[in-house]
């Protein structure tokens, strides 16, 4: 080696952290915060270099310990499995070309050093959580992520320009307006992601004390979830979910990725596609390859959970699809789909409970599932590339332009012709392999374990997916409406982010018929199924590049499916009045009860009577004090008398 | 024990400082907890444990001396670094103040930063103080100290208020002398060093010290002070009054659970449901308040109930309540210096009705408030650790087979649960506050010139807290507590 180990991986996280201090700092300069973006990109390229590093030359499977907090089993712990390694690369890579493009896209923006410090601890952030062996290092990255992409969604903090809206302002729905400003969207991110951070917290808590170890790849999972019973495993592994379905945008908790959509595009691209939101079923593949759980069926309690898995992230899927099928709105369209990508991953990887069959030692559904996000980041992030450049030339978040515009748009156009067909499963395109393996996967559930439901959502899934991204190519390129602006001049670095990230595609192809490991999707793509869902999703495509918009459809289901099947009025109402309603009984009873009672009027008041009374008694006239001691004197007489009675 | 010199210099400044002018005066306060600052942090490295003889008392009342151990010097450490920073927050914001009342400011600062001082300086000893004696004594000096300043410089009906505070907290203060008095007859002996030999607290005087703290701390139901006081008070003793001195509560309860912890297991239940219970209630006025102050106040209540939540939680909890002092300390005085900021730039302003896109003006505080509440969220800071060490106490309490409370996993489902969403709503109402305040189309758009006091400082103890959660920080830090008897893996107690 050429460097010492700790120096790559320190460089490799704090390189972006440290090159995009300097534009915090200087946040008050227009001239600065104009040249210090570059410094910025710079630094997530050194982290590019220490990824390729690590990939070609750090021992596979090798473990690098650091220490934190030795005596309680905290420390600094990174491995270099095939998962790190590639994603890694793959979380670096993506990061560098976005940025490539921010330059350019976030030109002349108000708030600059805001942007590149979150968009740098992002990344930093997200590297730590791929590389991360311990879960306590894992779950500092996880907060990282969360408090970046609070950041960087409410980076527009003004509220002031609709174009970072999502949703149609001042449309009504019953009584709630379906419209959501970027500080809005922000908040809504940080506290659904939130809402499942915690319990992940306890999770891992649970783990470090039950199983006397926090290092993913040193626990002895089985010994754990067969001392803690059915019960125990359920509700650890629950818990635990909990973070990766938030931080994933599953059902029920995918509102805040739509609204984040009223961040900036770069964001989108990285966080709300390529990176965080795949984190959740990125760690989920990661443990489920060290819990190996097609070894554990005779542990209790762990089939529910990955049948609870299973069918959240087929549902999502299925959900994410539909929802994308009515949007309008470039952006919120794709993120419905990244959604349901996501789900898809979460389904395939929860299949490997029931899945035996590896290949080159690698259990087939986690293989399928880690590729399908390898080849969904760079896609997805090409499309949200695009979408930003369209925004910025149409002004209009909306999808619309038609063949002319496509013409003068041509590489955004061709890019999205790649991306699209390469992500939906046509054969013989790069993603057709993957999800012919993961069409495999689901029929061995169907043949071996009788469960015909997931086959039959995944392929649902795959088409109207199909159908949704032909509809995001054919609105916006081929048979949209004219766009109202048009300001097609400028963007090279934009082309350039967008053109180097959708030619990864090219690469990972590649890889897939040259790899040992992949065969297995090579050989799945050869089936007649596969073909036959592939020649669905072809199908599929090419209908709806040419009918993007069905006006028989269009009000119903089309707005149901908009107004995301009216799942915002959990978030917007449900959640919020009763928040609302409990803080108000606890502000106007509680509070203001107690406060009255000891502070403002009964003690006080008390207080006051007494006093008054004593005083009232010392008033100097010697006949009011006579006439108080004879009072005493017949009370005491009467009480005397009474109790000579006997009573 | 050179440290001991160290903490001399507070004291010394608590002196001299009122005879220099304003600025002067400001540095001088600053540096006098800055060193004691760097001192703690070195003798978190060097192992700077033991004790400094003061002086001899009969029984019973035993030695007087001053105590180094890993507790002390992580809530010393708290102390100065916070007491240190808003000393020069306070430089800006008590002269606009003075200017608001049409006093003179020269000699109005005088007085200021004389009780300013001997009020952080007296919290400082109250952490070193190897005798019970010698702590409520302090204790007495902090509350009078600060009834003192609310009293002076207050907003508001200050006088009644400085009243209410000085009330409440007598009453506290008496309890635990009660507390203390009954502990030393049973001891015969208040220095901590005896009594940590096998000391006995009885059920007695461990429920007058509770109840005594329990009003301090506060938690729900006594809890009513509070609001008023760090609402009303000049910002820079709210800023020192909700971070450190309420939960100087916590650690005289943290002290008395390291001699006898028996009471605590007895009643564990009912003490562990009213914590959340109470931390919960407090998060939900949160988001009822109209008076930023009054805001933070209330998440003060809430933030204090975590406290008693991890004293309640075994070996590792009693470590999360040194963290969780730490880190709301940290973040609380953030939040507190934020708002004296956004009142001295905007005239007074502290209706939250009234606020909303700050960012705009004053990018600079808006920046720091993000600080303050990833504190208190635990996301990115040292609060972390509080939490995972909370966490981590619930798990071993009552999911750890060994456990006498043991409950299992679906017995335990409902304190888990509440636990969790006790964590969830400060990150809820602390993002709510921030957008609220912060965010959203800016009232005023121009951005104003502000000094630089306002946010330095503020930012100095954001990267203090960011790097106690790392190395080579938090590894002595971390170490040193849970190498203590009865904390972490030292505990011996079950």
């Amino acid at each position: 080696m050429i460097i010492d180990d700790w120096l790559v991986f320190l460089l490799l996280f704090l390189a972006p952290v440290l090159s995009s201090i300097p534009i915090a700092l200087v946040y008050k300069s227009d001239k600065w915060t104009e040249k210090l973006p570059y410094l910025s990109v710079f630094g997530i390229f050194i982290s590019v270099l220490m990824s390729l590093y690590i990939f070609t030359s750090f021992p596979e499977n090798q473990q690098y310990a650091y220490t934190w907090i030795p005596d309680l089993g905290i420390n600094f712990v990174l491995i270099t499995d095939y998962l790190s390694c590639y994603m890694g690369v793959i979380t670096a890579v993506i990061a560098f070309f976005i940025a490539i493009y921010g330059l350019d896209y976030m030109k002349g923006d108000y708030r600059p050093s805001w942007y590149w410090f979150f968009f740098n601890l992002f990344t930093a952030s997200m590297l730590l959580v791929v590389y991360s062996d311990n879960l306590f290092l894992l779950f500092v990255g996880w907060e990282g992520l969360g408090a970046a992409s609070w950041g960087l969604i409410g980076h527009w903090f003004r509220d002031d320009d609709e174009i970072a809206y999502v949703g149609v302002p001042k449309r009504k729905v019953g009584p709630l307006e379906l419209s959501w400003p970027p500080s809005f969207g922000g908040w809504r991110a940080i506290s659904t992601i939130r809402f499942g951070d915690v319990p992940m917290f306890l999770a891992i808590a649970a783990i470090w004390v039950l199983a006397g170890n926090l290092n993913i790849s040193e626990i002895n999972w089985e010994t754990l979830f067969l001392n803690i019973g059915a019960a125990g495993t359920i509700i650890l592994l629950v818990c635990f979910l909990m973070g990766l379905f938030t931080k994933s945008a599953q059902v029920p908790f995918s509102e805040w990725l739509m609204t984040a959509m009223t961040g900036p595009t770069t964001v989108s691209a990285l966080l709300h596609s390529a990176t965080m939101v795949a984190a959740g079923a990125f760690v989920f593949i990661k443990i489920s390859w060290y819990i190996k759980p097609w070894e554990l069926h005779h542990v209790p309690g762990l089939e529910i959970v990955y049948i609870i898995a299973l069918f959240i992230g087929l549902i999502s899927g299925l959900y994410g699809a539909l929802a994308g099928s009515g949007m309008l709105e470039r952006k919120v369209l794709l993120a419905a789909s990244t959604m349901s990508s996501i789900g898809l991953m979460f389904a395939v990887g929860a299949a490997s409970f029931w899945i035996h069959e590896e290949i080159a030692g690698i259990n087939l559904a986690l293989l399928v599932a880690f590729w399908y996000m390898a080849v969904h980041a760079f896609a997805k992030a090409s499309l949200f590339l695009v979408s930003g450049h369209l925004i910025h030339a149409t002004h209009s978040r909306f999808s619309c332009g038609g063949f002319e515009f496509g013409k003068r748009m041509k590489i955004p156009f061709i890019v999205t012709i790649i991306a699209t067909t390469f992500l939906v499963g046509i054969p013989p395109l790069t993603a057709y392999w993957v999800k012919s393996a993961m069409d495999k996967s689901m029929e061995i559930l169907w043949h071996e374990h009788h469960m015909l439901l997931p086959i039959i959502l995944l392929i649902l899934t795959s088409l109207i997916y199909s159908a949704i991204m032909a509809r995001f190519l054919s609105l916006n390129f081929v048979r949209g409406e004219k766009p109202e602006h048009e300001h097609l001049e400028g963007g090279g670095l934009m082309k350039l982010g967008y053109t180097m990230m959708v030619s990864v595609l090219f690469i990972l192809l590649y890889l897939i018929f040259t790899n040992a490991e992949t065969k297995g999707f090579v050989d799945a793509g050869y089936a007649s199924v596969s073909f036959a869902v592939g020649a669905g999703a072809l199908i599929a495509y090419v209908i709806a590049v040419y009918v993007p918009r069905l006006k028989v459809f269009s009000r119903v289901p089309g707005t149901f499916f908009n107004d995301r099947m009216y799942l915002p009025f959990l978030n917007d109402y449900i959640m919020p009045k009763t928040g609302f309603f409990i803080s108000r009984i606890v502000q106007n009873y509680g509070n203001r009860g107690i406060d009255g009672f000891f502070n403002t009027r009964v003690i006080p008041g008390l207080f006051g009577i007494i006093s008054k009374g004593i005083r009232a008694i010392q008033t100097g006239y010697l006949k009011s004090y006579v006439k108080i001691v004879l009072g005493l004197v017949m009370v005491f007489l009467i009480v005397e008398s009474l109790w000579g009675l006997g009573l | 024990m050179t440290l001991a010199y160290f903490l001399l210099l507070p004291l010394i400044a608590v002196v001299i400082a009122p005879l220099l002018s304003p600025k002067k005066a400001t540095y001088l306060s600053s540096f006098a907890f800055l060193l004691p600052f760097f001192a703690i942090l070195y003798g978190l490295f060097g192992g700077c444990l033991g004790k400094v003889h003061l002086a001899s008392f009969s029984p019973p009342i035993g030695e007087f001396y001053l105590n180094f151990d890993f507790i002390s010097h992580a809530f010393g450490l708290t102390i100065c670094i916070v007491s240190a920073m808003v000393a020069l927050f306070a430089l800006p914001y008590m002269k606009h103040r003075f200017e608001e009342m049409e006093r003179n400011a020269e000699s109005e600062f005088r007085k200021y930063i004389f009780l300013y001082n001997l009020y952080a300086a007296s919290m400082l000893w109250l952490v070193y103080s190897g005798n019970l004696v010698l702590l409520y004594v302090f204790l007495e000096l902090t509350l009078i100290t600060a009834f003192l300043l609310i009293y002076s410089y207050g907003y508001g009906n200050r006088k009644w208020v400085g009243l209410l505070y000085f009330v409440w907290c007598a009453v506290a203060g008496v309890l635990v002398l009660a507390g203390i008095v009954i502990l030393a007859f049973e001891n015969n002996s208040l220095a901590l060093v005896v009594l940590m030999q096998g000391g006995k607290v009885s059920i007695v005087a461990w429920a007058f010290i509770f109840a005594g703290m329990i009003i301090e701390l506060p938690v729900l139901g006594p809890h009513v002070w509070l609001p008023w006081a760090h609402a009303e008070a000049p910002t820079p003793v709210s800023a020192l009054l909700s971070p450190l001195t309420v939960g100087l509560a916590g650690y005289v309860l943290l002290r008395i659970a390291l001699i006898d912890y028996s009471f605590i297991e007895t009643y564990r239940m009912p003490i562990l449901c009213y914590a959340i219970f109470s931390s919960i209630y407090a998060g939900f006025s949160v988001f009822k308040q109209t008076d930023f102050k009054r805001l933070l106040a209330y998440s003060t209540v809430s933030q204090m109930g975590y406290m008693l939540v991890a004293l309640c939680l075994g070996p590792f909890g009693l470590i999360a309540v040194v963290i969780q002092y730490m880190s709301h300390a940290f973040g609380k005085s953030i939040l507190f210096a934020s708002a004296g900021g956004i009142i001295t730039v905007h005239h007074g302003l502290r209706d939250l009705t009234k606020m909303g896109g700050l960012h705009e003006s004053i990018p600079a505080i808006s920046n720091a408030a993000v600080v303050g509440f990833l504190n208190l969220g635990g996301i990115l800071t040292v609060g972390m650790l509080g939490e995972f060490f909370i966490l981590r106490g619930v798990v071993d309490t009552f999911l750890r087979p060994e456990s006498p409370s043991f409950l299992g996993w679906t017995g335990s489902l409902p304190i888990i649960l509440a636990v969790i969403f006790m964590f969830i709503l400060s990150v809820w109402y602390g993002f709510w506050t921030i957008r609220k305040v912060f965010y959203g189309k800016p009232k005023d758009t121009k951005r104003l010139e502000i000094s630089r006091y306002f946010y330095v400082p503020l930012f100095i103890i954001g990267i203090v807290s960011v790097l106690l959660l790392f190395p080579p920080l938090s590894t002595a830090l971390i170490q040193g507590l849970n190498a203590i008897t009865g904390l972490g893996l030292g505990g011996a107690m079950p």
